[in-house]
């Protein structure tokens, strides 16, 4: 074979340049926004504010990226392992795994590009007309020269190019090692529990311990007359138990998910709902993982600014004061939640694309099911189920560690002004998250479930 | 009106085509028969006669373009998805040729899956039955693990456990040891004929294979989507004969 036979439709892996052109709107808005507000400052002689912007920015921009990678892996990884037989066929009449890999990854990586070009312009363009709003209202300088695009805005498309090309190789890593044999003889792919090496995980864990101290000392610290040195250990600890976390997320989140799952107690469509939340550990991880990530830095910040309101709320200050200082809280808890949020949309689209997959992966098992006396609405509900203990159980750990995260924080901060510990509930924001988590889980299960109960059982069965 | 009461299953006319056209396959045509309670019913045919069109229309897995299937007393035309699902699930009990198991449960969750789907407090006589069933499959120390944690005849076997459980009105069994070898499929046969001569259980069963057939009460042979042949129980080699009559008559 000359050409290799490329694997898996443009379809299958259009959540890619879904993904990466949401990413790229973001970083192109964002890249533009600072371009902008550097030319201005620069017109009007404060520069040293606008430089810290590019960097906060550059941030943001990496932590989608990473949220994007990880959708992207799991994309891959889900989409082959739905097509083991034909890798299998392919392996057995000849095709190298190397070739069947770059053809691969190439594919995605281009898919992904395309993607991220067309929403980096996007992306400018929406900060140019943001930038043409505010100079019209007056809220910014008319004197500077504003660039339309700048060279920056081929970073985030670069970045996304390279960070493609690496999922595209850890996404098809897994299922191209499978013997031609076994998968021909039809055993999932399905790995038995993997928790990776074990000094991996040693480490993992004595990140997160160290993380979790750091974050207790700063909030003492703060309590005792804190300095700028409580909030930078609760900085560093934020960050330590952070990494613990990311680098250990496959025992932690799939513990989670199936401690939640238990709550779904044991009718068949509960007990086979749970299972399959977990079945995959790994893909388990990566398709919540995006979301844990997203609804830790919206419930940080949240948490944190309204911690920060609470106290100034218990100063001794004049009105007038406080109400400045009220203001401008929310209007900096508002920007950033907003510039947070996108990462927890783009892991959205992943988790909805890997829960369609995955139920079309199994259309075989459920057409058993029904044959063995499994109705609709049981199916319908198992999807269901499934897709709850998932998103809810992201959205659990996402809220538990964005409070304990942001209370710490402001812990650390303010927390010798004021009496008693620093605490921040931000209702409006966790009834945002939740809501979002219920939408989230009827968008991922609806398609899925109906598409699942059109078909008759025996057509299934043929699957 | 109902069927006969010896009679479990039954097939009035039952006629099942594919396509349109040009296209158009006749699977399974005007066939009409009955099975009687407590009997080993064994279908045999070529490749593509529509012994498996025969099992789902009989299942109620599948509806006929034409005829009726009666199930337990219970037309299946006359019901929705919805009440079939449920007469399946008290009725019927599969065994299918493979991937007959719900990956993620284990052994003896699979098998108690009809049980609980029906809804059914396990009394002690369905925990007895089941460890009885278990126990005589050989798969005492395998009631944990999961089906990718057992070989090809294990796996059938914990599907016959399953088939069983629940005491049904008629098991149907497309090809169950159509995956296995020798041993593995004579073992299997051992467990069906036994149900049937220890507990009365009805078996409907396709096979390509005169030993298992030989194991049957009664004997279909299929062509082409029609009833060709019904005999009562043959030995081996009668069975091999009248199939390659069957192969005779078709050239
Ligand atoms: N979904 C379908 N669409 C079109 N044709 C079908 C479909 N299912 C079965 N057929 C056709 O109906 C005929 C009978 O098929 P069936 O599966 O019942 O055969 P079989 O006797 O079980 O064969 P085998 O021994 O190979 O399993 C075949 O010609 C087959 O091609
Ligand atoms: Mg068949």
């Amino acid at each position: 074979m000359k050409t290799p036979a490329v694997l898996g439709s443009v379809r299958q892996f259009s959540t890619i340049s879904v993904v990466a052109g949401i990413s790229g709107v973001y970083a192109g808005f964002l890249v533009t926004c600072s371009a902008v507000f550097a030319a201005s400052s620069t017109a009007s002689g404060t520069a040293a504010v606008a430089a810290i912007l590019p960097v906060v920015a550059a941030v943001f921009i990496l932590i989608a990226t990473y949220v994007t990678a990880v959708v992207i892996v799991n994309c891959i990884d889900t989409v082959l392992a739905g097509m083991l037989h034909r890798i299998a066929l392919l392996r057995l009449l000849g095709g190298s795994a190397r070739s069947l890999r770059s053809s691969v990854a190439r594919r995605t990586t281009l898919l992904a590009t395309a993607g991220a070009i067309g929403g980096v312009l996007v992306g400018a363009l929406a900060g140019d007309v943001l930038r043409i709003v505010l100079v019209d209202q007056g809220q910014l300088t008319r004197t500077a020269d504003y660039p339309w695009l700048t060279w920056w805005l081929v970073a985030p498309v670069l970045v996304s190019t390279a960070t493609t090309y690496l999922a595209g190789r850890i996404g098809t890593g897994r299922v191209l090692r499978v013997a031609p044999a076994t998968a021909m003889l039809g055993a999932s792919a399905d790995p038995r529990e993997d928790h990776g090496p074990a000094a991996r995980r040693r480490g993992s864990w004595a990140l997160i311990g160290t993380g979790a101290l750091l974050l207790v000392a700063a909030m003492w610290i703060g309590e005792v007359g804190g300095t700028a040195l409580g909030f930078l250990v609760a900085f560093v600890g934020a960050a330590t138990m952070s990494t613990g976390l990311l680098t250990g997320a496959r025992l932690v989140i799939p513990a989670v998910v199936a401690g939640l799952g238990r709550i779904l107690g044991s009718s068949p469509p509960s007990l086979v709902a749970r299972r399959n939340a977990v079945k995959n550990p790994l893909r388990t991880t990566r398709s919540t993982m995006g979301l844990v990530v997203g609804v830790t830095l919206v419930t940080t910040f949240a948490c944190g600014m309204d911690a920060l309101r609470r106290s100034v709320d218990s100063w001794e200050t004049s009105p007038a004061q406080r109400q400045q200082a009220l203001s401008l809280l929310s209007t900096m808890t508002t920007v950033l939640v907003a510039v947070i949020v996108v990462s927890a949309v783009i892991a959205s689209v992943g988790f909805v694309s890997t829960m369609s997959l995955t139920v079309i992966e199994r259309g075989h098992e459920i057409g058993l099911l029904r044959a063995l006396g499994f109705t609709r609405s049981q199916v319908r509900r198992m999807i269901v189920l499934e897709s709850a203990a998932l998103a809810c159980s992201a959205a659990g750990l996402g809220i538990a560690l964005g409070l304990f995260f942001g209370s710490a924080g402001a812990q650390s901060l303010v927390g010798f002004q004021t009496p008693g510990f620093v605490w921040g509930l931000p209702a409006l924001v966790l009834a945002a998250v939740a809501s979002g988590a219920v939408v989230l889980v009827l968008v991922a299960s609806t398609g899925p479930a109906r598409r699942a109960v059109d078909v008759t059982p025996v057509e299934a069965l043929r699957t | 009106m109902t069927a006969p009461s010896r009679v479990v299953l039954s097939l009035r006319g039952a006629t099942k085509t594919y396509g349109h056209g040009t296209g158009r396959v006749t699977a399974l045509a005007n066939v009409t028969v009955d099975i009687e309670e407590g009997r080993f019913t064994a279908i045999m045919g070529p490749s593509g006669s529509g012994k498996s069109t025969l099992m789902n229309l009989a299942a109620g897995l599948d509806d006929p373009t034409s005829g009726e299937v009666w199930l337990a007393g219970h037309g299946l035309h006359l019901l929705d998805e919805e009440a079939r699902t449920v007469l399946r699930r008290t009725h019927v009990g599969f065994v299918f040729q493979a991937f007959n198991l719900v990956p993620t449960l284990t052994a003896m969750e699979n098998v108690l899956l009809p049980l609980a789907l029906a809804g059914r407090r396990l009394t002690r006589e369905d925990d007895l039955r089941v460890d009885r069933l278990l126990g005589e499959l050989g798969l005492d120390e395998r009631r944990h693990h999961r089906p990718g944690e057992l070989s090809g005849g294990q796996q059938q076997r914990v599907a016959i456990a399953r088939a069983l459980a629940g005491t049904p009105s008629v098991v149907i069994a497309d090809e169950p040891t159509g995956n296995l070898d020798t041993r593995s499929s004579r073992e299997v046969l051992g467990l069906l004929g036994s149900a049937v001569e220890s507990y009365g259980q009805t078996i409907v069963m396709v096979s390509h294979d005169p030993v298992a057939a030989s194991r049957a009460d009664r004997i279909l042979m299929i062509t082409d989507g029609r009833i060709v042949g019904d005999h009562p129980r043959c030995t081996p080699e009668e069975i091999a004969s009248l199939l390659i009559e069957l192969e005779v008559g078709a050239a």
